[in-house]
């Protein structure tokens, strides 16, 4: 088991950078990781010795954030429905602040479906080859390419001057 | 001869076999609205790793690298005493939410501080975590322990990586810089394996760091000009076994200024 700990130790910076590619700001990226590394430490009886490590451990990110999202949006809808309105000025208002606060290319990736954002991250910034991107999402790799090139269509666009 | 996107994306990608690869390369070649779009998809990747990979530069935060370190102590204990009673190690599956998770991150922190500004005694929150220290200091591990502080150097497991200003002046100094920033960076170059090196010099550490995943592993260390001779810099033998140390490394000639300029402009890519 001191392998575990020591290839985890070993990823916790591309797990952060990981993080920050899926939730575009520091402090979820932070709660990301914490509850990753969390997870997969309870976790560790269950990790096959010898298969890919890091994998495994990007899995676990890529379905927390997912569970964290739907989750978010679920308690957004009820909040919404409870309140009649009421704040979805002040959300939208706090939501316009803080994306006059984040630059270019995470207003991008945050504009992406987040099943084209996980795929252009795990592709192009975090080094994966399509199968082992499509092992990690757990898609088939047909599926992956083609969200890939449309979340790469999407960027291109919106950074057309800067990329 | 026809290209699609997604033989172009492929080829981006580096995902096509050579003689794949070489059918679509011609295509590109023969055709500019091709090349173009090849070079944005380039770009693109260029692009966000540059705004993503500072964040793999930085310190990871302790509090991440204590809770995998008092892992590894509960396996070992566990290892040592054979069997110990189960129940300190969660549940496999126990729900973890963002939440949760953001206020043991955030008590840790304050914990952090509260020991950093009380007296320098050793008060360790209970008995296992004294028995993790102890248990991590006896085996050696000292899993992702800062050396000094906000400083420039950070233990991982991967080795000892650069950190703060000394990661800084790794990136963008160039070797030609003015002699009076400290660090300062004697030469880079390429070494087998393709990896880029610089070797550093500085008054407090010297050595010869290498570009991997991201990070500047510290394939080398020793000290800096101030202790070596007791004389601000003046060229020791230490500097003269470096750059001899950073020759065996070296794969071809050191960068030249252009190549070193390209290779800070590329991130080091």
């Amino acid at each position: 088991m001191h392998g575990f700990c020591n290839e985890l130790t070993a990823m916790l910076p591309r797990l952060r950078r990981f993080a920050r590619g899926l939730t575009q700001n520091a402090a979820d990226a932070d709660d990301l990781c914490q509850a990753t590394v969390e997870r997969a430490l309870a976790a560790r009886g269950q990790w096959q010795e010898g298969s890919r490590l890091d994998a495994w451990v990007y899995r676990i990110m890529r379905n927390q954030w997912i569970d964290e999202t739907r989750a978010r949006s679920r308690r957004a809808r009820t909040f919404v429905h409870e309140d009649e309105g009421a704040n979805v000025g002040v959300a939208a208002d706090r939501d316009a602040e803080n994306r006059v606060e984040i630059g270019n290319v995470d207003r991008a990736l945050a504009r992406l479906p987040a099943e084209q954002r996980e795929a252009v991250v795990l592709v192009l910034v975090e080094g994966f080859a399509y199968r082992e991107a499509a092992e990690i999402i757990g898609i088939p790799q047909g599926t992956l390419t083609s969200r890939l090139g449309r979340g790469r269509e999407a960027l291109l666009k919106e950074l057309g001057e800067t990329a | 001869m026809s290209v699609t996107p997604e033989e172009l994306m492929a080829l981006a990608d580096g995902e096509l076999s050579p003689e794949e690869a070489a059918r679509v390369e011609a295509a590109v070649a023969a055709d500019p609205v091709l090349a173009r779009r090849l070079e944005a998809e380039r770009k693109l990747r260029t692009v966000l790793r540059g705004h993503l990979d500072p964040v793999a530069r930085q310190p990871v935060p302790d509090p991440l690298t204590d809770l995998i370190a008092r892992a590894a102590a509960e396996d070992s204990e566990r290892d040592m005493t054979d069997k110990i009673a189960e129940g300190i190690r969660p549940a496999p599956g126990e729900v973890v939410d963002l939440a949760a998770a953001r206020v043991r991150r955030e008590e840790a922190e304050k914990a952090r501080k509260r020991a950093a500004k009380g007296p320098r005694i050793p008060v360790f929150a209970d008995r296992r975590m004294a028995f993790a220290i102890a248990a991590s200091l006896v085996l050696g591990l000292m899993l992702g322990t800062r050396l000094h502080g906000e400083g420039p150097v950070t233990q991982t497991r991967a080795g000892l990586v650069a950190s703060g200003s000394l990661a800084r002046t790794l990136d963008r100094q160039s070797a030609s810089a003015n002699d009076t920033d400290e660090p300062r960076i004697l030469a880079s170059f390429k070494r087998q394996g393709g990896d880029y090196c610089r070797v550093f010099a500085g008054t407090a550490t010297s050595g010869i760091a290498c570009r991997q995943n991201a990070t500047w592993l510290l394939e080398r260390t020793m000290p800096g000009t101030a202790r070596q001779t007791g004389e601000y810099r003046q060229a020791g033998s230490g500097q003269a076994d470096l750059m001899a140390a950073a020759q065996d490394m070296m794969q071809g000639e050191p960068l030249d200024a252009a190549q070193e300029r390209a290779a800070i402009a590329s991130d080091w890519h």
